[in-house]
């Protein structure tokens, strides 16, 4: 191969990855399972709205806003998120309020609201797993919810059945007693709808 | 009045030093305050490790004139230099709004108004945020005193010159990658933005990350290559600040009766800039430090709206003593 024509594929395809979407679609392939703070954009939109100022998580009360080094690709470096399983969100809706960019936008703290706007993920209850499912009489996971009886209601021998309005907040993952957790979320960026 | 206007000048390299510490120390007693925010509304101080109940009773002894209610009061201080929340009033950096409006293709109007407050004080007086806020100045002119003992102990160090040009092609490169990519490229490489989330990381999460590597890499940039070579030919923000306060109102001037080219100014200019020959241009930060060190007191702030152009040798130099035939001893 001639110099000229390696040089000029090696620029071609930098310039056409570079201004392409598939630079877009290359991110976020990891399976890290994490949710958005409350209130947050879309993922895409979320990356490139927020600035990596580190103010939600200095002002969450919950210190459950932690955040990427590299291990999500460098797309998401530094940008804050959630595992509910170590720590939920209690939806004190703090982070929503000091964002700069309104990359997580600021949400009253009022049921409507927060079941309009806020959607970081749904629950799912695993009965194979589920302590109640399998006849041991539980339901932690609805004692622990803000939304009770919104996003979660106990049927017979208090047995989860989780309703279309969870906000995927993770209060219910964080407090299943079952190891490994029974009911977990499922975050909205990588929910098949 | 003009005695003491020269007397302050000539301090303000000491003023400099303290906005700048104290800023350094604000970025580390807040994740603290942030720690013992946390303690405070989880009513839970029973239930604190020793280590955590240390932090939580000094940072109470530290707020405790000033905070009313830990709890809610802590909220009006967070954030970095980056993008910070002053009893409600938000500040930004100019930088992150550009990377923001280049990588979201958009214009977030509350979020520009944050930076409005930087780029009028920058409008006025150049690029004074690389030499009197950002938290890494601090570590970078500590580096480069360090870089000094270095040289008297006779180890080499890095004094190379670049062409300081290339620190515009960054910023213009940063723009096209984040408008490229979508995200904000910015702000993994700047290193004010990246010390304060380091520092936060380090004492309120699990420790440092790799944007430390990034730090620790243009601190020995700057010892091995050039000095200041980072923020003088590779920092984006800089560029940034130097095109915005590129017809600055306050400059320094130097006075060519007072001047008696000495040469100290050039060599205490860590931007390695040429006060001796009126060569400051855009890439000025007001650091102040020549005028501190100056001992004739001919460099002062002026206002002027363009760069002045060289005045020739100091009137009380040799050279012009030379060219003008005056003796030794004469006035």
């Amino acid at each position: 191969m001639k110099r000229r024509t390696f040089l000029q594929g090696v620029v071609g395809t930098g310039l056409s990855s570079l201004l392409a979407e598939n630079a877009l679609a290359a991110r976020n392939n990891t399976s890290i399972r994490f949710l958005r703070p409350p209130g947050a954009l879309p993922e895409d939109e979320f990356v490139s709205r927020c600035i990596r100022c580190g103010k939600c998580g200095e002002t969450c009360p919950n210190r459950c806003i932690k955040y990427f080094d590299l291990e999500n690709g460098i797309s998401s470096m530094d940008t804050p998120f959630i595992i509910p399983r170590e720590q939920a969100c209690i939806l004190c809706m703090k982070c929503g309020d000091i964002c700069p960019t309104g990359a997580i936008q600021p949400v009253i703290r009022e049921m409507e609201p927060i079941l309009e706007k806020v959607k970081m993920g749904v629950a799912r209850v695993d009965r194979n797993l589920c302590l109640s499912w399998q006849g041991k009489t539980c339901g932690v996971c609805y004692r622990a919810c803000p939304l009770a009886d919104v996003a979660i209601r106990i049927g017979m021998l208090e047995q989860p059945h989780v309703l279309k309005d969870c906000v995927g907040c993770g209060l219910c993952e964080r407090s299943c007693i079952q190891i490994p957790q029974a009911i977990r979320i499922i975050p909205d960026h990588i929910r098949k709808t | 009045m003009k005695e003491v206007w020269v007397i302050i000048q000539r301090h303000l390299n000491k003023l400099r030093w303290t906005v700048l510490t104290l800023i350094f120390s604000m970025l580390i007693l807040l994740p603290f305050l942030h720690l013992y925010q946390t303690y405070e509304a989880a009513h839970a101080y029973d239930l604190l490790s020793p280590t955590e109940k240390s932090i939580s009773d000094t940072m109470e002894w530290i707020s405790k004139p000033f905070v009313h209610d830990p709890e809610v009061d802590l909220n009006n201080l967070k954030g970095t230099t980056w993008s910070g929340t002053l009893f409600g009033l938000k500040l930004s950096d100019p930088l992150a709004v550009v990377g923001q409006i280049s990588a979201g293709k958009m214009v977030y109007w509350p979020f520009l108004v944050t930076a409005l407050i930087p780029i009028f004080l920058t409008l006025l007086f150049g690029r004074f945020f690389c030499g009197w806020i950002c938290p890494a100045t601090f570590i970078y002119e500590l580096n480069d005193n360090l870089a000094t003992w270095l040289r008297k102990a006779g180890i080499p160090v890095g004094r190379k010159k670049l062409d300081f040009r290339l620190k515009y092609l960054v910023l213009l490169m940063g723009i096209i990658i984040s408008a490229a990519t979508g995200m904000i490229a910015f702000a993994s490489m700047y290193p004010p933005a990246l010390i304060g989330r380091e520092i936060y990381y380090a004492i309120a999460l699990s420790g440092f990350g790799s944007g430390m590597v990034f730090f620790l890499l243009t601190m020995l940039f700057d010892l091995m290559v050039s000095r200041r070579g980072f923020c003088r030919y590779v920092c984006p923000g800089g560029a940034l600040y130097s095109l915005l306060g590129r017809f600055r109102l306050f400059r320094i001037k130097r006075d060519v009766t007072q001047c008696n080219d000495c040469a100290k100014c050039n060599v205490v200019c860590q931007f390695g800039l040429d006060p001796l020959r009126d060569n400051f241009t855009q890439e000025c930060n007001n650091c102040t430090a020549c005028i501190a060190v100056c001992p004739t007191d001919a460099l002062s702030f002026t206002m002027s709206v363009k760069d002045i152009p060289n005045q020739g040798a100091g009137h009380l130099g040799h050279e012009y003593k030379r060219l003008h035939n005056i003796q030794d001893g004469e006035s």
